[in-house]
């Protein structure tokens, strides 16, 4: 009975170092994985998760991140032929940033249609054109179509 | 503090009879009627007109001392001061004010009322509540409790319960707003009937008013008050084109900062873009006329459109036109290569023509070279119809071209205000209401860069000056209303189309972003879209077709 008892303490031995020697799984190895992880996340969330670290600050700039939080509501999806045009915008990021959270956060039930998403797109533009091309022609003030959007709304 | 325009001050007249009932004391307050001590009739004639009690014999003394006040009150940090805390005692009989005038400033009374200063009204004029020329405003309630002076305290100040010991009156700033524009009718009125003499005197209160007035009201006083002045002195030497000789962009730099701190052009370019998407919906080639590019704020938005249409991006070719250009910049070609750089990006392809034209009514159908066969032609006009009826004929002929060239669509924004009106008078009366509104939508954006809004309101304040100030092809801010339009659109041969719902979704959606979102508002008017401020429109987008 003793050595059925030693044997047992011995398996049992073993166990624990085959568990001690499975590797752990660590998901900053993983960057795909984390991306897809990301990818399902509301804003808030998202820029939490940004902030957590260099790896996954730098994961979270991954534009198809902020391509999924941008158009998740649209229906019907929004054409590929997007994606060209809004990453010589400047990305999804700054679409994200500029236009979509500021409008979100202004009118919380919009409902995002196609209509919305142009309207977005045609501020973004602008902001694009003035950045690059009217800017320097006014002078030191930096252009600012979408102040209106930055600052907070005043409640009065 | 802003004086305005004229640096003199002003001191309240008695109340007039009804008869003139005009112009009138725009600090009208009870004087001491027991002080009159210049019955007979050596006053002077003109001055007893508008109230004032000054002998002959001593006009020259009190001109003198005229003089030693303004100068005095030049001195900005005295001047405010003691405008506001002056007390006038019985100021129709000039040469004792004056008197009492110097003295207060050499002995400066006490800044008792500074407490109360913090306290700004700033309630909102309501211009509609204005009753007509002949109603005046309700003498206030005296609080007169010391016989022998009153304290008269000009500005903005609150209503407070006594603070002080000494008896006060207050002019609340709402008062003194409805004051303000029965000066500035009083004015204007004065210039219709050719009175130049009163309307001089009536423009140099108006600056002093408009100066202790704070707020869009105050701005767009000064503003009138300046080209109520030009007018008055005939100085309108087109400074604006002095200006556009000398720096050709200035005017698109304020144009630039109006783009930016408020949602009109906005609204403008993206509802007209709208309106152009729906109707080249099948079409391969497209070719946009813009009969004033500026700095062509509104194509990006219609390229990126363009790019994202299912089916692919048609090829885009843009004609803009622009005033003439100098040796040294040829903007337009600059522009031409901007964009082109922006449709490479979006992957849309570009071509781009720029004309260069002294006035629209210049153009010809061939200078367009349109190829009708293969291309879908817009043609879009921003604020740039009404320029061409300072001059008879000139938007006929611009018409019949545009007609020429068959275009699918024509795009028209323009203001909604008829300030083209034949009589001086209804012109003004309609330009104060409507510049009110666009001063008191840029005073509630709080959130604005300060250096946007200031050089909007210039921008506005030269439309101002050309609308009340110029005449004859001087005068080119010749606003129409959208039935105006509607009417000259359809005897030149146009029928109206109607912008869809998509466009004021967008403008919907614009303008409740805006931080002053209630104020603010789309319509729809007969298929055009007005957006408007509280429940006055103030810019129209409509669209067009061949009949």
């Amino acid at each position: 009975m003793s050595e059925k008892r030693i044997s047992m303490v011995e398996k049992s031995n073993n166990k624990r170092q085959r568990v001690n020697q499975v590797p752990k799984f660590s998901i900053n190895d993983h960057h795909d994985v984390l991306v897809e992880i990301l990818r399902r996340l509301d804003g808030p969330s998202l820029c939490s998760a940004a902030c957590v670290c260099r790896l996954w600050s730098a994961v979270a700039r991954n534009d198809s991140i902020w391509e999924e939080l941008c158009f998740r509501q649209v229906s019907p999806r929004p054409s590929l032929s997007l994606r060209s045009v809004v990453s010589a915008l400047g990305g999804y990021r700054c679409l994200y940033f500029l236009c979509i959270r500021p409008v979100l956060a202004r009118l919380p039930k919009l409902l995002w249609t196609r209509d919305q998403l142009q309207f977005s797109l045609s501020l973004y533009c602008v902001h694009y054109y003035e950045r690059l091309y009217v800017g320097a022609w006014l002078g030191d003030a930096p252009p600012s179509s979408l102040m209106f959007l930055r600052k907070p709304v005043n409640v009065v | 503090m802003k004086r305005g325009y004229g640096e003199t001050w002003d001191p309240p007249p008695k109340p007039l009879p009804a008869s003139r009932s005009g112009e009138g004391p725009s600090m009208a307050d009870k004087k001491k009627a027991d002080d009159d001590n210049n019955n007979s009739n050596m006053d002077d004639e003109l001055l007893a007109v508008l109230g004032y009690k000054v002998r002959s014999s001593e006009m020259a003394e009190v001109a003198q001392k005229l003089e030693q006040l303004e100068m005095v009150l030049s001195n900005d940090d005295v001047g405010s001061t003691v405008l506001n805390d002056s007390v006038h005692y019985n100021p129709s009989d000039l040469s004792n004010w004056v008197e009492s005038m110097l003295s207060e400033l050499n002995n400066p009374a006490s800044s008792d009322l500074d407490t109360t200063r913090s306290c700004v009204d700033r309630s909102e004029y309501d211009l509609r509540a204005i009753p007509g020329l002949s109603a005046f405003p309700k003498e206030e309630e005296v609080f007169d409790e010391e016989a022998s002076s009153k304290r008269i305290r000009l500005g903005s100040w609150c209503e407070s319960s006594d603070e002080s010991t000494r008896s006060v009156v207050l002019v609340d700033s709402q008062e003194t707003g409805v004051r303000l524009v029965h000066a500035l009718v009083a004015c204007a009125e004065a210039i219709h009937q050719e009175n130049l003499n009163l309307a001089d005197a009536l423009v140099k209160r108006v600056g002093t008013l408009a100066g202790s007035q704070a707020g869009a009201m105050g701005k767009v006083a000064t503003y009138f008050a300046q080209a109520l002045a030009r007018r008055i002195y005939r100085d309108y030497t087109a400074e604006t084109d002095v200006c556009a000789a000398v720096n050709p962009s200035f005017e698109e730099v304020l144009e630039m900062h109006f783009y930016e701190s408020c949602p009109y052009l906005k609204f403008a370019h993206f509802t007209a873009n709208q309106a152009i998407l729906e109707a080249v919906t099948t079409a391969r080639r497209v070719h946009v006329i813009d009969l004033g590019l500026n700095q062509g704020m509104q194509w990006p938005a219609l390229m990126q459109a363009l790019a994202l249409r299912p089916g692919g991006p048609p090829s885009f070719r843009l004609t803009g036109i622009g005033p003439p250009q100098t040796e040294n910049s040829d903007s337009l070609q600059q522009l031409g290569w901007k964009l082109a750089q922006f449709a490479q990006n979006m992957g849309v392809e570009f071509e781009f023509k720029g004309l260069a034209a002294e006035s629209l009514s210049d153009l010809e159908p061939e200078m367009f070279e349109t190829r009708p066969e293969s291309e879908t032609l817009v043609v879009n006009s921003v604020f740039e119809l009404h320029r061409l009826l300072a001059r008879s004929g000139s938007i006929e002929k611009l018409l019949n071209t545009v007609k020429a060239i068959k275009p699918n669509i024509v795009t028209v924004v323009e203001q909604e205000a008829n300030h083209n009106g034949i009589v001086f008078l209804d012109r003004f009366n309609e330009a104060l209401h409507y510049y009110s509104s666009l001063f008191d939508s840029l005073e509630d954006s709080y959130s604005l860069p300060s250096q946007d809004r200031v050089m909007s309101e210039v921008y506005l304040g030269r439309q101002i000056l050309n609308v009340v100030a110029a005449e004859g092809s001087d005068r080119v801010e010749r606003h129409e209303t959208a039935a105006q339009w509607r009417i000259r659109m359809k005897s030149a041969g146009f029928d109206p189309i109607h912008l869809g719902s998509s466009a004021f979704k967008q403008a919907s959606m614009l303008l409740s972003l805006y931080a002053t979102g209630d104020g603010y508002r789309v319509e729809e008017n007969d298929g055009c879209l007005m957006i408007g401020w509280q429940t006055r429109p103030l810019i129209t987008t409509s669209a067009w077709k061949l009949a």
